[in-house]
């Protein structure tokens, strides 16, 4: 059987967009034979049962997340497909901390350098997405995983990288000014900022800030790698090098309008940056867009070109794009995916996991009906209100109220003038 | 008399001026059904409330505004939030003196607890948020700061920060028994004797834990999460080996109290867990058991 690894597509001339991704293509192609599995761009989480990617397919098995697959190779191979066996314990323990540690915080630096920095999202973010996915998903997807990006960033406070927000600021603030009548209309000047003045100007702290989330993250990392060809030992790579791969070929690789995330890797770890050059340049290659989408067997990985959508996916994608952005039934759709991998018997997910999620799901259940619950209740208490206090009142009254309404003026103030000219009339 | 007629008669008297007006009068005038809601609207304006009743007298130390009830505080037992209990067992340890006052997050200038209110200089009023209770604590006594010392703090601090925390809030707000069992009783019924507004501070609640462990995934897995944890302790339990204070220090310090908030209230039998698997993987840790046992005196 054939293992079929099911990823987002290429870009940046990595084989994978996605950090998660490529750190699972690393630890294939350090491990498992080239026959033994393919490699599939297909870029859309909706075909994992768990709506996720990297997701492993074996027969009619799912395994999704780096983590989870690490596992299910070992389990798969009866053990010998399995980077860390041959750890020490204190490495053990180091593995896991340090595995934790990258994933927590280059993800945010990735977040920060390819989503949130508005240069680098719009001229080639957005466009490498764009060359991999499918109509209609190029429209939908990227948007989803840029707010996502931000939101994951947001308690970091590093909003003037995000030109929109840092617009929309400046939008409210001229706005608040010109209410105060403090900026006559004609005075505002829209300022073009663009990330180097923002940098560079108005937010040296910003500046410091990044620096620092940089150098937490690469300085002990350069400290560990020390001389040695590996990040634990001198022997073997181990799954912890497989995800340093992954997240940090992510910072150093692209060609971006702004690299501030590359400049301070070479600059606060240049061993480790020379190391993950030598690293993806030995697993990945150089990967064209159009590798993936051929069958040729030129590349260095076991490319298997997606099938291409068929009518009935395209329209079901735009049908659930619809549903999602509709507010309560929203939450109910989400709902029901969840509990149809809980439910299905070959999901992939064993038996415990299936009850936590089906359990997970009908507390979320119960959730959305008491926000409809609440909105209807709402919604009767407003019209009861009002039928009490008399809005409403039966036919034969409603002439007679439109007649007062001609004779309108009882209190507003305009009326009283309005009674002046009566009087005149 | 309609309003066509006070148009066509209207010009000839007055000066144009005079419509324009009765035009902005339309476009602003409240419509007749919502200005009789409005006209029936009892417009009281109340006295301010009074200050609530000081039930901790003004002492002269330092109060550090953490969750936990009157009795807890008084007795300066250990909050039940992990957060607090944190910040509450690093000034312990370190020796500083503090008193507990309960307090919530509404209650908070930054919107988290814990907080602290300083005793000196003398006057001041500005509380020092959990951010910067370290460098206080350093001005203060003169600790060292530990994550200068070694390069794994940082490292192994991300396992109770992601790993550990992921599972402590699947397990305390989305596991539905621990959640009616412990998270309501300590931290919705002490809020508000009214039904409704318990039942919309749980659901907020639940919403703020779903919330943030969907930020990492796009969906929740139980098992995973529990999978996760259980490396951890495992990592912690190797990293910690046979010494008494993590990296061998002879004082417990800032990594112990981080470590010692999670295990503490995990093992703490007075929460009254319903379901309790992290106390299962925690137990095959002797060595973490111990360590919460020994910073337990500390209380």
């Amino acid at each position: 059987m054939v293992l079929e690894l099911h990823v987002w597509g290429p870009g940046f001339s990595l084989p994978s967009i996605d950090p998660q991704c490529l750190a699972t293509i690393a630890y294939f192609s350090l491990l498992v034979p080239r026959d033994s599995w393919t490699l599939v761009a297909s870029s859309d989480p909706t075909i994992s049962p768990t709506q996720e990617l990297p997701a492993l397919k074996n027969g009619s098995t799912w395994v999704s997340r780096f983590r989870n697959i690490v596992d299910y190779l070992r389990q798969y191979s009866n053990g010998a497909w399995d980077l860390d066996r041959d750890l020490s314990a204190l490495e053990k323990a180091d593995n896991v901390a340090f595995s934790s540690f990258v994933e927590a915080r280059a993800q945010a630096l990735i977040d920060l350098s390819l989503y949130v920095t508005s240069q680098n999202y719009y001229s080639a973010t957005s466009p490498a997405y764009g060359a991999i996915l499918q109509w209609p998903n190029q429209w939908i997807l990227p948007t989803q995983l840029h707010s996502a990006a931000k939101s994951r960033t947001e308690s970091l406070g590093l909003s003037s990288l995000d030109l929109e927000a840092v617009r929309e600021q400046q939008k409210r603030d001229h706005s608040a000014d010109v209410a105060a009548g403090r900026i006559p209309q004609n005075f505002i000047r829209r300022p073009r900022e663009t990330v180097s003045s923002l940098l560079g100007k108005t937010s040296q702290q910003h500046q410091f800030r990044l620096e620092a989330l940089a150098g937490e993250l690469f300085e002990p990392l350069e400290d560990l790698l020390g001389d040695k060809t590996h990040m634990l030992s001198a022997k073997a790579p181990s799954s912890l090098d497989c995800l340093a791969i992954g997240y940090l070929s992510l910072a150093l690789v692209p060609e971006l309008p702004h690299t501030w995330l590359r400049d301070l890797m070479l600059r606060k770890a240049p061993r480790l940056s020379q190391y993950i050059e030598r690293m993806r340049r030995e697993l990945y290659g150089i990967v064209n867009v159009s590798d993936a989408f051929t069958n040729d067997g030129q590349s260095s990985l076991p490319w298997q070109a997606p099938e291409r959508a068929r009518l009935a996916t395209i329209g079901s994608t735009l049908l659930n794009t619809l549903a999602d952005s509709t507010p309560i039934l929203k939450d109910i759709r989400v709902n029901n995916r969840l509990r149809e991998t809980a439910e299905s018997a070959d999901s992939g997910l064993s038996e415990t996991e299936g009850q936590a999620l089906s359990a997970y799901t009908k507390l979320q259940g119960k959730d959305t009906l008491i926000s409809i619950a609440t909105v209807v209740g709402g919604f009767a208490a407003l019209v009861g209100y009002m039928v009490h206090i008399g809005v409403f009142s039966a036919p034969e009254a409603e002439a007679e109220e439109e007649e007062n309404e001609f004779a309108i003026p009882e209190s507003v103030d305009a009326g009283d003038f309005l009674g002046s000219l009566r009087a005149q009339g | 008399m309609t309003d066509d007629n006070h148009g066509r008669n209207i010009p000839d008297q007055l000066p144009d001026r005079g419509r324009e007006p009765h035009r902005i009068r339309d476009f602003f005038s409240v419509p007749a059904p919502v200005k009789r809601v409005f006209d029936r609207f009892p417009l009281v304006t109340y006295p301010s409330n009074e200050l609530p009743h000081c039930a901790w007298p003004k002492r002269h130390g330092n109060r550090l505004f953490v969750f936990t009830d009157a009795e807890g505080a008084r007795r300066g037992r250990p909050s039940f939030n992990p957060q607090c209990l944190k910040w509450q067992a690093y000034l312990r340890f370190v020796g500083i003196d503090f008193e507990l006052v309960p307090s919530n997050n509404h209650a908070s200038p930054s919107g988290v607890l814990p907080f602290l209110l300083p005793a000196l200089p003398v006057g001041t009023s500005a509380p020092i948020p959990s951010g910067k209770l370290q460098k206080w604590a350093i001005e203060e006594v003169h600790c060292e700061e530990e994550q200068q010392l070694n390069l794994r703090f940082e490292v192994y601090s991300s396992l109770l920060d992601n790993r550990i925390r992921n599972a402590w809030l699947y397990h305390l707000y989305l596991n539905r028994e621990n959640f009616e069992a412990v998270a309501r009783r300590l931290y919705v019924d002490p809020s508000t004797a009214d039904p409704i507004v318990r039942t919309v501070l749980a659901s907020q609640l639940q919403q703020a834990a779903r919330d943030e462990l969907l930020k990492s995934s796009p969906y929740i897995d139980a098992s995973a999460l529990e999978a996760e944890a259980a490396e951890a302790f495992e990592a912690l339990s190797t990293l910690l080996g046979e010494n008494i204070h993590f990296f061998n220090r002879p004082n417990p310090g800032l990594f112990d109290a981080s470590v010692f908030a999670f295990t503490h209230l995990i093992l703490d039998s007075k929460m009254g867990w319903k379901y309790n698997r992290l106390e299962q993987l925690l137990s095959q840790h002797g060595n973490l058991v111990q360590h919460r046992d020994r910073l337990l005196k500390f209380f």
